[in-house]
């Protein structure tokens, strides 16, 4: 190879995100998957046609009880990303709507994203994918708000129903939050096509470790990153 | 204004023998859904509290809870409409009609104000200043104000005087609504159902009649001990849920052997009522039973909710949300591999770009050394 050709291009390396970050970050792609495989089997449970129900894991039973389980081991990992969110600066990746550059940053990503830009300014973590994130947290939060809705009033006397059976209250019915939980569902489904999709071809066509700073937390740029002040 | 009598002085009138008053009383506990530690306040409120008067009001609706109401089983209709309770006004078991029944509907207000039951039946109609629901010539909307001021209680019977019923589906042209938010009254107790299975409806009015207080009551104004339970949670083919065991069609092997409706769209995992345990006319059945999926006729807005026959709505050649769903992802999958394809072309130019621009500027180096 002609050296030419070989451009020496000097990396750095900046550290993002903390351990907890990327545990909830696992924990919630495990606990989506089972839950809208489970979701939809709940929703269309399967008949078990001529088997022996008690030899067979698909009772409705099992699946319901592995929706609960996956659904409490989610909610529980949100502790990991709070005290992540606590101790390390990296973990802070809600939009910054309040700083004016926010706007132009999103509209430069935007427009790049839109193959109108060749390409767009370096960032750590860009506007867009943070403003995606946290629409992803509000889907969660409603998830979390129907499901419990649903599942606590079970007993509807409980201080449990009570915290959470307002949701039904405000939807009109808990049919409706059955609906609302299930398109919630299919919203978040739709999140993750694109967000896998577009983290991808950061990674592999932009050079912006945006998978792999999920495994090592860190991210490895060339230019300097625009918004690297929020992280020092 | 005479006294009015008491349930034991009644008893003692016609003649009924201290035992028989105490089995009606134990008889009566059981009734109301409270234990038997209660039987001595029972017979203590039944020697000392006198019979309420119950004024018994209709709006929009079909007389279907009052036809509930006189199926009752256990006690008699009869005995709560003779014995119990003071009836005095009611469009279905009323001999009078005409004025002099309404005249005496005044009377009983102006009366017993501050000391009488209502029981209200129907929704009532709010569009128009509620001209589409008249009663002796006046509107229901105003009769129902009158009477709730008065009133120690209100029981909003049915789906209808709770929610607003049939008549509330959309696009509900009548303004109907279920009648709490139009009355004064805060003693409101809601006995949804269409109708609501007989014994509730006597063992609240009796809670009532009995103790002078209204029965404990959930967030939304309902009975505790009538409707603190999912009828999917005490449905006797909850084990078939659980074993994955459904029926597909009214005519399959599964809708026979009594499989659970689960999939043909039973809405008891969301329906609060006591179809599972009481059941309808001293335990005979009720709509799962008898192998009907339940609608949900206990829940607000259940009449906007169809089809009842599915789990999800559907939107016409679309389907429901899992086929539209499937849709979506299928076509973002195909807009990401557009996406992707285009990306990489301009990343090549980009790259070409870079490429040629490099060796200019080592070229250009080149030249000048």
């Amino acid at each position: 190879m002609d050296a030419s050709n070989v451009s020496v291009v000097q990396r750095r390396i900046y550290y993002l995100f903390s351990p907890f970050l990327r545990l909830f970050h696992w924990i919630m792609v495990d606990c989506i998957c089972v839950l809208f495989v489970t979701g939809i089997l709940i929703g269309k449970p399967l008949e078990i046609m001529n088997f022996e129900p008690s030899s067979t894991f698909l009772l409705t039973n099992v699946v319901r009880n592995l929706h609960f389980l996956a659904a409490f081991v989610f909610c529980a990992s949100f502790l990991l990303r709070v005290y992540g969110f606590i101790i390390n600066k990296g973990d802070r990746l809600f939009p910054r709507f309040w700083e004016g550059h926010f706007y132009w940053e999103t509209i430069d990503v935007t427009l790049h994203y839109m193959l109108l830009r060749k390409a767009h300014k370096s960032y750590l973590r860009n506007p867009l994918a943070r403003m995606s994130y946290a629409f992803l947290y509000v889907l969660v939060a409603i998830e979390v708000f129907t499901g419990f809705a649903m599942y606590l009033m079970v007993n509807p006397d409980s201080v449990w129903a009570f915290a959470f059976s307002w949701v039904n209250t405000a939807l009109g019915s808990e049919f409706m939050t059955h609906l609302v939980h299930h398109y919630a569902a299919w919203a978040i489904i739709l999140f993750a096509s694109g967000h896998l999709y577009m983290v991808t071809r950061a990674e592999f066509m932009e050079g912006e470790s945006e998978v792999s700073s999920m495994f090592s937390g860190s991210k490895v740029l060339v230019h300097v990153p625009t918004d690297v002040k929020e992280i020092i | 204004m005479k006294e009015r009598e008491t349930l034991w002085e009644a008893c003692l009138n016609k003649g009924v023998s201290r035992r028989s008053f105490l089995k009606s009383c134990v008889a009566l506990t059981s009734l109301m859904g409270l234990s038997t530690d209660f039987v001595s306040r029972v017979v203590e409120a039944a020697e000392t509290k006198p019979l309420p008067v119950v004024l018994w009001l209709s709006g929009q609706e079909c007389t279907g809870c009052s036809e509930s109401f006189v199926r009752t089983g256990a006690p008699l209709p009869s005995d709560v409409l003779l014995n119990s309770i003071s009836l005095e006004y009611s469009h279905l078991l009323s001999a009078g009609s005409g004025d002099d029944l309404e005249t005496h509907l005044e009377k009983m207000m102006k009366e017993h104000r501050g000391k009488y039951i209502l029981a209200v039946e129907g929704a009532v109609a709010t569009g128009d200043n509620g001209i589409y629901c008249m009663s002796g010539g006046r509107p229901f909307m105003k009769i129902l104000r009158e009477a709730a001021a008065g009133a120690a209680a209100v029981i909003a019977y049915g789906s209808c005087a709770a929610y607003g019923g049939i008549q509330a589906a959309k696009p509900n042209p009548t303004g109907s609504a279920g009648i709490s938010r139009y009355i004064s009254a805060r003693a409101v107790v809601n006995v949804p159902g269409c109708p609501p299975v007989p014994e509730v409806m006597t063992g609240v009015v009796m809670h009532l009649a009995m103790f002078g207080v209204l029965p404990p009551l959930d967030s939304d104004n309902r009975p505790k001990q009538f409707f603190g339970n999912r009828i999917h949670d005490t449905c006797y083919r909850r084990p078939f849920f659980d074993a994955g065991m459904f029926a597909d069609r009214y005519d399959d092997a599964g809708a026979k052997a009594g499989w659970c409706l689960y999939r043909l769209g039973c809405r008891g995992p969301v329906t609060y009522s006591s179809c599972g345990n009481m059941r309808w006319y001293q335990g005979m059945s009720y709509p799962i039973q008898s192998g009907a999926a339940c609608i949900g006729c206990t829940s607000a807005k259940f009449w906007d909710e169809a089809p009842f026959s599915e789990r999800l709505p559907k939107y016409g050649p679309m389907g429901d949300i899992d086929m539209i769903g499937t849709g979506l992802a299928a076509a973002s999958v195909a807009g990401v591999a557009v996406h992707g394809a285009l990306s990489l072309l301009q990343k090549k130019k980009r790259d070409e770009a870079e490429a040629a621009e490099a060796h200019r500027i080592m070229n250009g180096q080149g030249g000048n050394k």
